[in-house]
């Protein structure tokens, strides 16, 4: 059996030493006009970040969040794929003696940290390579968001499919998947479209626990440990960089949903 | 209870259920629990029941998510209360600033949060907060943004209404207003926002706790899980992680389904 990679930290580690709180000062440059820039004029320099060999250079820290970025990457498809999954279920559960499943598997799903999933995985996982890790770090990101899209999703089908045009377009002799297509799926996409900038940043976020327990070195092994070794200018630019990056990805969103959707436009004019 | 919708009774049965079973099992009687518990030893900590650890943790975990719930619930109605008093530029000013909060990523500035926190403790400037206030106090400083939104927008919907209005015309004051017509009107959403800040905050203090970035002592669900998941490396480690994620799960579903129900058909206000 594999060993886990996850660690405890003793409590000695956790004391800030006189050299310790010395080092916070210079490297945040508190006191300082424009201090708070410190940390990201040594990134520039390419110096290391951080008080010893823990630290990261401005490559490292690309690397590392392009490998979390991947994750998240691969978590986005398979959200996606449970979220219609389970809005098709969710329709198909509401007619019948399930309806109540409809609310407990969002709060089943709800009710569980990335991490349990990734505990119950990483024994047989951590050590075999292969993208393996990766790919389950995506399978227990996705979970969660995908059962909330697929809750939205579930709810704006069903209130779609109650309308007029739908009836409409069948009573016209069009198929039901057809309707579907040509006419529902288009109207459900703005709701997926809200959606989607929260649940990536749920994606991005839910990776930090399962790249810990599932011993990937990229950013949120990154952050913990740096959180974890008080390597506070480390926490300050990977603070920073992931803000940036969800800004980045909300904006991407909203642009997306300008284009997909003609109402925003209509509504912003 | 007559007015309460039958899904938030069972949600709110189910919370309370586990509540007093924490407190009776986790904290009164915790001899007769490891004399019972058919989960046996855990590994990692052999003078231990797992049932031991799995219910004291779930005492601390919610006594945890109800202290920060409540706080952000406060922090939201009162941010909510002063946006609409102030109205105009003044609101949409605040509310840009809720959405700026609201964006964020719990676990991360938990994290941050705890980081400041442990190290101004450790310098010495605790401030008396102890592990488990400076838990309570970063979950709610990150936590009271959603309910901000919720408040406000429950306010500005009430606000649209004829009594109030009629109170309005009346001569009434925006604090009295507030006081006497709004706020009775919105009780029963504030149970459906805290009791939906619950779970949130429960699980954003088990992942913090179990990166092992927070001190909760006694331990709470999630660092119980994060020092024992070693366990997991043993034949049969599982029965260390299920329990916990099981009693996650139903205080998860309890809080749920009082919260949907509640915020879904709130009771008349009398």
């Amino acid at each position: 059996m594999a060993m886990l990679p996850l660690t405890t930290e003793s409590d000695a580690k956790r004391q800030v030493s006189p050299e310790l709180a010395a080092s916070y000062k210079r490297d945040l440059g508190i006191g300082e006009p424009l201090g708070f820039l410190r940390p990201w004029e040594k990134l520039w320099r390419g110096e290391r970040l951080g008080t010893s060999a823990q630290g990261i250079t401005g490559d490292e820290l690309a690397r590392k969040l392009s490998g979390s970025v991947g994750v998240g990457l691969m978590a986005l498809p398979l959200a996606l794929a449970w979220a219609l999954g389970f809005a098709l279920v969710r329709t198909q559960w509401r007619k019948g003696r399930w309806a109540a499943l409809g609310d407990i598997v969002p709060a089943l799903a709800f009710g569980t940290p990335v991490f349990i999933p990734a505990l119950l995985f990483a024994p047989a996982v951590v050590e075999r390579g292969h993208m393996l890790p990766e790919l389950t770090a995506a399978l227990v990101t996705s979970l969660w968001p995908g059962i909330f899209l697929g809750t939205l999703v579930g709810d704006a089908l069903e209130t779609e499919l109650s309308r007029d045009y739908v009836r409409t377009a069948l009573g016209k002799g069009l198929s039901p998947g057809t309707v579907l297509r040509r006419h529902v799926l288009p109207n459900v996409l703005p709701a997926l479209l809200d959606a989607v900038g929260p649940v990536a940043t749920t994606l991005l976020a839910g990776s930090f626990a399962a790249e810990r327990v599932l011993g990937l070195p990229y950013f949120g092994q990154l952050y913990v440990l740096a959180v974890l070794n008080k390597q506070v200018a480390v926490v300050v630019v990977a603070t920073t960089t992931f803000a940036s990056l969800l800004v980045v990805v909300s904006l991407g969103v909203e642009v997306l949903r300008h284009v997909v959707d003609p109402r925003s436009r209509e509504a912003r004019a | 209870m007559s007015g309460v919708p039958s899904r938030a009774r069972w949600g709110l049965v189910l919370l309370v259920g586990l509540g007093v079973l924490s407190l009776v099992a986790g904290r009164l009687f915790p001899d007769t629990l490891a004399s019972t518990c058919p989960l046996g030893v855990d590994p990692m900590r052999p003078d231990r029941t797992v049932c031991e650890l799995a219910f004291g943790g779930l005492w601390v975990s919610l006594a945890v998510g109800l202290c920060a719930g409540g706080l952000a619930t406060l922090i939201g109605l009162l941010v909510a209360a002063v946006a609409r008093l102030l109205g105009g530029a003044w609101e949409q000013t605040i509310l840009r600033g809720v959405d700026a909060v609201f964006a964020l990523p719990d676990v991360l500035v938990v994290m941050v949060l705890q980081l400041a926190g442990q190290s101004l403790a450790d310098a010495g400037h605790s401030g008396g907060l102890g592990p488990f206030g400076l838990m309570v106090a970063s979950l709610a400083l990150v936590g009271w943004a959603g309910p901000a939104r919720m408040f406000r927008n429950r306010l500005a919907t009430l606000e649209g209404q004829e009594f109030i209005a009629a109170a309005r015309a009346l001569g009434g004051g925006g604090t009295h207003i507030l006081r006497v017509h709004l706020w009775p009107a919105l009780r029963p959403f504030a149970l459906a926002v805290f009791l939906s800040r619950l779970p949130t905050a429960i699980l954003t203090e088990s992942t913090v706790s179990f990166f092992g970035i927070a001190r909760m002592e006694p331990m709470s669900l999630g660092r119980y899980l994060g020092t024992s998941y070693a366990a997991l490396i043993y034949e049969g480690g599982s029965r260390v992680v299920l329990p916990a994620w099981a009693l996650l799960v139903l205080l998860v579903l309890g809080a749920s389904l009082a919260s949907q129900a509640l915020s879904a058909s709130p009771r008349k206000a009398t």
